[in-house]
């Protein structure tokens, strides 16, 4: 208990001085149109959400919206990578042919992709969604491919003996081996999806966190950009600590509980 | 060549009342280059009569554990007949359960959650599960367990629940690879107390695999002894003495001494 009360004090602490900081160099700069300091930035964000803005929305809208889009990115492409690292990983075949695309698509540098995937579907829903699966897929893909590898093949061999079907092999023995590597796909493929994201709504993506980034932005209206950047910042935070890691922690029970 | 599986009609024609039959079973194992390395099992015959204890007692590395898994059906052989045929009165095919020697739990499933992984690959039906998880739980002496996760149990208790996993399906036949070898010499002998007291109430034919013949001849109605390099069955011994037996009784131990003596007298004649 102890050790966690003093590393949740370390972040309070770190954040405080972060902020403390802004605060002093905000006031030696003396130009809010530079750079507004974080009470400012606080009464633009608490205007923002109460506010109807220039689309006649709120913040919250545009947040509903980019957590949606992130949602489905990273659902889809989460799952297709799931899925084709097992297949990889149970035929030979496969592993083989798609080992040889797979490198292709993870040295292909994100930016580009995004621009790829604009050109081919416009600035539409569709195109963050395959942008996003283009770069986040072959990366979860391998990670569980490579999950398989490490798979115990005892039990395995258990599941036969006792007539498991493929079904059943892959929901009990399979997946909970490779929950370990799911996990760590995970920290990345939302790390990217979101960035991604955010970049689609800057480009040209209508609403969502991104655009109102990116209509202050051509106004020039610093506070309101430092707003949304800050909105954006803590959502994805909090999302990635607070929802990822209660699920992880709920993911490996079975270990912690001998642990105590 | 052939892996028949004969039901209750057909097999009361042939082989009656014998669980499994393996006749002159053969397989060879290849290099890889693909030449033959050498014989795992050569000729080898052996008969299990329903409902009986028989132990196949050899050294390391003789080809034991793949003549079990041929009878499970998830190995391949060159030549022979292995014969499974089913309970009296049972019309499915067999339900053939394993034991191996390490636990292979499914540890992030709770020790019912590993139970039902079976009953599930069998097919058996939801509305039995919890009954037959209690059951054979209380069996093992685990009763209470049920939602523990095996990484909590030691190693004895772990092997304990894969003996009630395996009785669970209520098989038609038990295979045993050594099931006792990886635990402490007390905690074995506690082991191997209990399980005649559980297949005094549950009574599956059992193959068992064992390279203690003390364990044996306490727990076996019949004994096969094989040898390795070439693998072959060197001799059959059939063990007579009543049920419940003391692993100290002296006609235990006189058993197991002229045995002992046979056993290495046939591991070192030449093939």
């Amino acid at each position: 208990m102890a050790p966690a009360f003093r590393s949740v004090g370390l972040r309070i602490g770190s954040m405080i001085v972060l902020l403390l900081l802004w605060w002093i160099a905000s006031r030696l700069m003396h130009d809010p149109d530079v750079l507004p300091g974080p009470f400012v930035i606080g009464d633009t964000i608490a205007h923002d959400l109460v506010t109807p803005g220039p689309e006649g929305e709120s913040a919250f809208f545009h947040i509903g919206i980019t957590l949606a889009r992130i949602f489905v990115a990273f659902t889809a492409s989460m799952l297709a990578g799931i899925a084709i690292g097992l297949a990889m990983g149970l035929s030979r075949l496969l592993e083989r042919s798609l080992l040889v695309v797979i490198p292709l698509m993870l040295t292909m540098p994100t930016i580009l992709m995004v621009f790829l995937a604009v050109m081919w579907f416009g600035f539409s829903e569709a195109g963050g969604l395959v942008a996003v699966m283009a770069v986040v897929t072959p990366y979860v893909a391998v990670n569980i491919l490579e999950g398989t590898k490490a798979m115990d093949k005892s039990l395995v061999e258990m599941g036969e003996t006792f007539k498991a079907d493929q079904s059943l092999l892959i929901r009990k023995v399979y997946l909970p081996q490779l929950m370990p590597y799911i996990f760590s796909a995970f920290r990345y493929a939302f790390g990217v999806t979101w960035k991604i994201v955010a970049l689609a709504e800057t480009f040209g993506l209508k609403y969502g966190i991104g655009y109102m980034f990116f209509f202050w932005f051509g106004q020039f209206n610093m506070s309101q950009v430092l707003a949304w950047i800050v909105m954006f910042v803590v959502l994805m935070l909090v999302l990635e600590h607070g929802v990822f890691a209660r699920l992880e922690s709920r993911a490996f029970a079975w270990r912690t509980s001998v642990a105590r | 060549m052939a892996y028949v599986m004969l039901k209750p009609a057909a097999a009361s024609g042939a082989e009656v009342h014998s669980a499994i039959a393996v006749k002159d079973l053969t397989k060879h194992f290849l290099a890889p280059g693909g030449a033959e390395a050498f014989t795992v099992l050569d000729r080898v015959s052996l008969q299990v009569g329903e409902g009986k204890f028989v132990s196949i007692v050899g050294p390391s590395g003789c080809g034991k554990s793949t003549l079990l898994n041929i009878i499970a059906g998830i190995e391949s052989y060159d030549s022979g007949l292995v014969t499974v045929s089913t309970r009296e009165g049972a019309d499915a095919r067999p339900r053939i359960a394993y034991v191996f020697q390490s636990p292979r739990l499914l540890n992030w499933l709770t020790v019912e959650g590993n139970i039902h992984f079976v009953l599930e690959a069998q097919g058996v039906s939801r509305r039995l599960w919890a009954e037959l998880v209690s059951r054979h739980l209380e069996m093992v002496g685990l009763s209470g367990q049920e939602k523990n996760y095996p990484l909590n149990l030691s190693g004895g208790m772990q092997q304990r629940v894969a003996i009630a996993r395996a009785l669970a399906i209520e098989p038609d036949i038990l295979l045993m690879d050594e099931p006792f070898s990886h635990l402490d010499a007390i905690t074995a002998r506690k082991m191997r107390f209990d399980l005649m007291g559980i297949l005094a109430r549950a009574k599956p034919t059992i193959l068992f695999v064992t390279h203690d013949l003390t364990e044996a001849v306490f727990l076996s109605d019949r004994i096969y002894m094989m040898k390795t390099r070439p693998a072959r069955i060197f001799k059959e011994v059939s063990v007579d003495f009543p049920r419940p037996r003391q692993p100290e009784d002296s006609a235990v131990l006189d058993l197991e001494k002229t045995l002992t003596r046979e056993f290495f007298r046939g591991l070192e004649a030449e093939a």
